[in-house]
């Protein structure tokens, strides 16, 4: 019987309606265009803090030659790197697998407590070396259970971990708040904090420098992850999770497993993180503990695309508007937190204007 | 004063602000929008009321003020997301951050100075009744307003041709097209007003509230109201319910304290953030399929676009 | 058609295309294509989608400007800069995909369409949509919410929608391709209407026998250009409007008879099934189906008759409430079982559901559900690369190269890669849900004789299809679903499409 049902041909788009970013994107390349935001950034932030009433001229003078000019403040950038790569990189893989971790700082902050209630439990009958690892491991395993909580809410409601990592991040600082203020308080009057690091136990620095190893951990940990993610099964499986959960899903992968496990790596990830920020950094447990670290990492991933390399340079980058920020305080009499402005602006920047505009369908 | 009554009223006093801000919220995200920036909204909304209100002299300036401001932010996330296409999710964040960083730039001389914000006003014979008169009619002119915004909205969202083309951009933003509307318009109107709801909460809390300005102030407040969306299953009567119940769980620990009871205070701040995630866990597959379908999109497709 | 009546005033056409040209950059969208629509007629507009068919319509609705010829309304000339222009000049347009608010009443979604103050006067409209629905003919819902409407009682909507914002001339784009043949019956007795008060309708689509059916005029597209302009179908054969369409002949399939294989267990086995959809109805209602090895057996419904949830249940995806579901004997509970057993399917949206935008053809050929072949921790691409060759050979359908993203391919060649992975494999069971879409007429024939091969090496093949003509063509027998129940079973010899539809809307075999 002949067939007389003539089908669809589409092999070829039938109107390949031309996407049409502006003339100046398409005129300008890349790296022009990645140039120009901090630029204009650095511009906005100046008429905000003229308009504020500071010189933008002495404020920047002053930042750039406290920042980059002194041997300590560069130290200082490495230092506050550290935490800042190993929480981004706890964004950078649940995001492979298209899962959305914002809780940087509630991980980071238990794995700090886990660090610190190991070392008020072991630190004075233990070398400091066994306590150290036993930090270690306390910090990841908080860290990745704090994310658990999350993923699993995700698996069996289906409640998306944005709102609930978001969430628990409260729970945790009250959880820190509550552990400060009353069982672990070391000092009764005054700003109240843990009981400080043994030497032993803190992190070891690079010699001749202020810098602790942990800047090291955080190097190696990012080339193990771009390695894990490109080139292992379990990465390319996260990767089609991540992509599209229904293809992984058709292909047989155990969609549930890949994705919670993405988000236990990130917390683990994240519970390092703060355990570099409390061993290497702070060495006790103070309100302010980890400072927006959480968030400020978030921002840096995606900055840097997701990708661990560039997560290098995006944390690279804060951790110096960090250290800028510092130096607005102490030289220029600004808010240190006047800097997330700047940051935020290069934010802006980037997110809405290096990417072409998706055109709208009709 | 009953314990019960203190803190049903500090919980309509207390959540109004977030009240303000999830109703803001919902109209945001009925088009499709999640803002994780509404707390910098709240912040910025409380600094610009802050201010307005110690220069003029005048709470409701200050609440104009606030809700400019709120509106200014939640603007550029709107450009940012739906004309620049950029991740809901890193856009809020950066807004908040960006709200951070101003209102420690600009509300630093503002630490500590005072102000005359918002009286109380006992509603004439309403407030008599026994309970209800205390709890909901001896309340600053703010939180009545409030009481208006709810039906006002679900007015507007179900009623009116703008609400109607606010929820067709959250459904199916194509609709919106082929009838000659703009996506981008209507979205955009949509955040914008969230972003000014948020900031009269933030206003609230500034000079109603607690009538004092400190960096920081809003503390999740305005993250909890984004939450209170999600399980209020977008209806702004639940947002309302839902809030008054946050705000008295922020209400139990100074009553209780005032009482002499000793309860940890920061054990019960976590108390609204865990019930939140209590109530999602347990009614999560109901809300989620109830929400806007261009919204179901954004939590799919989270990270990399 | 009806006779022409006591002399009229000379009418003037509704919709004139005059040599209307548009090409975007190398892509000869459109060229030179004319036609006319008068009022009180039915025009078809004929053609495969890469022949330019919505191209064509986006112009005459005011989505694209063209780059020459002109259009005409009511023989005037016509600038139709945007769709608020076309509505003004009473174009209506009622779009394949029904842009229609699923959340929202049938009201809200006329109250969108109509032009109107602050607030909505919905219980005006309401009863302004009750007068219309008599008016024309179409009976709906005003309160019903329009995800709770079938696909044809929406189209409906969508029609009344556009006819009660003024639309003289209602153009109908591919409207028959998810109705069963008695609710398409239905629809043209809504056209046939439309053309008795007077309305001009443009129809697009690509059955003939529906040009034959309900067409006064055609007009045939291929490669951007008219083929046949203003044609009366009745005065042309089969062979002249396909030729023209297509440009040459179409080959018959090769086609042995079954044999059913000695096997100990059938490729698929369903007992007493019922199953919950995605919107918490019951989608299937104590379904029992066999595939034996060896056969094919054709899934013929209307959509939304539980066919999806027949292929999720069969692969694994959705597991059933009650009842069983054996895979080669094996129990299947998970999509690792299904695959485990030896099953493979072809997805009814490979779009939405196989495809990793960012990844590559390479990358996706290791998705088949077969452990991926090892090199360490890592995969070994080689090997993928080689299985690729061979089975792009044994399928046939010329995939793209192994380096292309499937984000930037076509839905037809994306296609193409889904079914090159999915039927080069040793199955027991082949779950084909759709599989010419988006095909062309070479490779529809391709696929259908794949799985024919399938058939022949010992497989089991269900393909469930919306296209009559290729289960009958391909199927050893068909079984035809209505709401979730099996409405019958039909065989070879009673082929027939009034049968089958009938069965489709739940009448008696």
């Amino acid at each position: 019987m002949t067939v007389t049902m003539i089908k669809p041909v589409s092999d070829q788009p039938s109107d390949p309606s031309p996407a049409t970013p502006s003339r100046l994107r398409t005129a300008l390349p890349g790296i022009v265009r990645w140039t120009a935001a901090p630029v204009a950034a650095l511009a906005l932030f100046a008429i905000l803090l003229v308009i504020q009433g500071t010189n933008p001229a002495d404020a920047f003078s002053d930042m750039i030659s406290s920042t980059f000019g002194r041997q300590q403040s560069i130290e200082q950038i490495f230092i506050r790197m550290t935490p800042l790569v190993l929480a981004a990189l706890a964004v950078a893989v649940p995001a492979r697998a298209g899962m959305t971790n914002v809780g940087g700082e509630g991980q980071i902050i238990v794995g700090a407590v886990a660090a610190c209630g190991t070392y008020l439990a072991l630190g004075d009958s233990m070398s400091g070396a066994i306590v150290m690892v036993t930090m270690i491991i306390a910090s990841v395993i908080a860290g990745a259970a704090w994310a658990g909580i999350a993923g699993l809410m995700r698996l069996v409601t289906g409640v998306n971990e944005a709102i609930s990592t978001l969430l628990l991040n409260f729970v945790a600082l009250d959880l820190l708040l509550f552990l400060i203020y009353q069982p672990w308080r070391a000092n009764p009057v005054g700003q109240p904090a843990t009981r400080e690091l043994s030497d032993a136990a803190k992190l070891p620095v690079i010699s001749g420098t202020k810098v602790h190893v942990g800047i090291i951990l955080a190097v190696v940990l990012v080339v193990v992850v771009h390695v894990v993610l490109r080139k292992t099964r379990w990465g390319f499986r996260i990767g089609v999770a991540g992509g599209n959960a229904e293809a992984a899903r058709r292909a047989g992968f155990r969609v549930g497993a890949l994705l919670l496990s993405a988000l236990l790596i990130g917390g683990a990830l994240a519970g390092l993180a703060g355990f570099v920020q409390f061993a290497g950094v702070e060495y006790k447990l103070r309100p302010s503990f980890g400072h927006q670290l959480g968030y400020t990492a978030f921002l840096a991933c995606w900055l840097a695309r997701h990708q661990p390399f560039p997560i290098l340079v995006a944390a690279f980058v804060f951790a110096a508007l960090g250290v800028a920020g510092d130096s607005l305080q102490i030289d220029s009499g600004v808010p240190s937190a006047a800097i997330y402005i700047l940051t935020a602006l290069i934010l802006m920047a980037v997110l809405g204007f290096t990417t072409a505009k998706k055109k709208a369908r009709i | 004063m009953s314990l019960v009554v203190d803190v049903m009223t500090g919980g309509v006093r207390g959540g109004t602000s977030i009240m303000y801000a999830a109703l803001g919220e919902t109209v945001s995200e009925k088009a499709g929008v999640i803002n994780l920036g509404t707390e910098g909204s709240m912040l910025v909304g409380a600094l610009a009321a802050y201010a307005a209100c110690v220069e003029t002299g005048n709470p409701w300036v200050g609440a104009l003020a606030g809700a400019f401001a709120g509106g200014v932010l939640a603007f550029i996330h709107a450009y940012l997301v739906v004309r620049r296409g950029a991740s809901q999710f890193a856009s809020g964040l950066t807004l908040l951050f960006l709200a951070l960083g101003l209102t420690a730039l600009f509300g630093a001389s503002y630490v500590g100075r005072q102000v005359h914000g918002f009286d109380t006003w006992n509603v004439p014979l309403l407030h008599d009744i026994p309970v209800i008169g205390e709890v909901f009619f001896e309340q600053d002119p703010l939180v009545y307003l409030s009481y208006v915004m709810v039906p006002l909205l679900w007015w507007g969202l179900t009623r009116t041709r703008v609400g109607l083309l606010v929820r067709t951009a959250g459904e199916r933003s194509e609709a919106l097209v082929v009838h000659g509307y703009s996506i981008e318009v209507w979205r955009a109107a949509a955040v914008t007003v969230g972003g000014m709801l948020a900031g009269v909460g933030g206003a609230h809390l500034s000079i109603a509230y607690a009538n004092a300005w400190f960096e920081n102030m809003i503390s999740g407040r305005g993250f909890i109201a984004v939450a209170l969306v999600i399980f209020a299953i977008w209806k702004p009567y639940r947002v309302m319910l839902g809030a008054w119940l946050f705000g008295m769980a922020i209400a139990l620990s100074p009553a209780l304290q005032a009482r002499g009871y000793e309860i940890n205070q920061f054990l019960l701040d976590a108390v609204p953030f865990v019930l939140t995630l209590v109530v999602l866990t347990v009614f999560g597959r109901k809300t989620l399929s109830g929400s806007p379908a261009e919204l179901k999109r954004v939590f799919e497709n989270a990270p990399p676009t | 058609m009806s006779d022409d009546p006591a002399p009229q005033p000379p009418q003037r056409p509704l919709l004139t295309v005059l040599a209307l040209t548009k090409h975007f950059g190398e892509v000869k969208a459109n060229t030179d294509v004319s036609l006319e629509v008068w009022p009180g007629t039915v025009h078809a507009l004929v053609g495969e989608n890469g022949a330019g068919k919505s191209t064509l319509l986006k112009m005459i609705y005011g989505v694209y400007q063209p780059d020459a010829g002109q259009l005409m309304v009511e023989g005037r000339e016509a600038v139709i800069d945007s769709p608020a222009d076309a509505r003004r000049l009473g174009i209506g347009m009622v779009f394949q995909d029904l842009r229609l608010v699923p959340a929202l009443t049938v009201t809200e979604n006329v109250a969108l369409a109509m032009p109107g103050g602050i607030t909505l006067k919905l219980k005006e409209l309401k009863a302004k949509i009750a007068e219309s629905s008599e008016r024309f003919g179409l009976s709906v819902d005003p309160s019903a919410r329009v995800e709770h409407l079938s696909i044809g009682e929406r189209q409906r909507v969508e029609i009344l929608k556009v006819l009660m914002t003024g639309a003289q001339l209602v153009i109908l784009d591919e409207p028959t391709s998810v109705l069963a043949p008695q609710e398409v019956e239905a629809l043209f007795r809504v056209v046939d209407h439309l053309r008795d008060q007077g309305f001009g309708v443009l129809i697009v689509t690509h059955k003939l026998n529906e040009v034959r059916a309900i067409a006064d005029q055609a007009t045939i597209l291929r490669g951007g250009r008219t083929i046949l302009t203003n044609v009366v179908p009745k005065e042309h054969t089969d062979d002249e409007l396909i030729q023209a369409m297509v440009g040459h002949s179409v080959s018959d399939l090769v086609r042995r008879p079954a044999t059913v294989a000695e096997a100990p267990q059938p490729a698929l086995q369903i007992t007493g099934v019922d199953c919950r959809g995605d919107k918490g109805h019951l989608a299937l209602k104590a379904v029992t189906l066999t595939v034996h090895r060896g056969e094919l057996v054709g899934i013929a419904g209307v959509a939304g008759s539980g066919q999806r949830e027949l292929c999720e249940v069969a692969m694994g995806l959705r597991k059933p409430d009650k009842g069983s579901v054996l895979v080669d004997g094996a129990a299947v509970q998970s999509p690792r079982a299904a695959l485990g057993a030896g099953a493979s399917s072809v997805p009814e949206d490979p779009v939405a559901d196989s495809v990793v935008g960012r990844l590559s053809v390479l990358h996706h050929m290791t998705l088949d559900g077969r452990p991926l072949p090892k090199r360490g921790f890592g995969i070994n691409w080689g090997s993928v690369r080689n299985r690729t060759e061979s089975d792009n050979e044994r399928v046939g359908l010329r995939i793209a190269p192994p380096h292309r993203k499937l984000g930037e391919l076509s839905g037809g060649n994306i296609q193409r890669v889904v079914l090159t992975r999915e039927l080069s494999l040793d199955s027991s069971l082949v779950v084909a849900a759709y599989p010419s879409r988006g095909l062309d007429i070479a490779n529809v024939r391709q696929t259908q004789q794949v799985l024919l091969d399938r058939r022949d090496h010992g497989a089991g093949v269900l393909v469930v299809s919306e296209d009559l003509d290729e289960l009958m063509g391909i199927a050893d027998r068909i079984v035809v679903m209505h709401d979730g129940h099996i409405s019958g079973e039909v065989l070879p010899t009673d082929y027939d499409r009034r049968r089958i539809g009938q069965l489709m809307l739940g009448g008696a075999a």
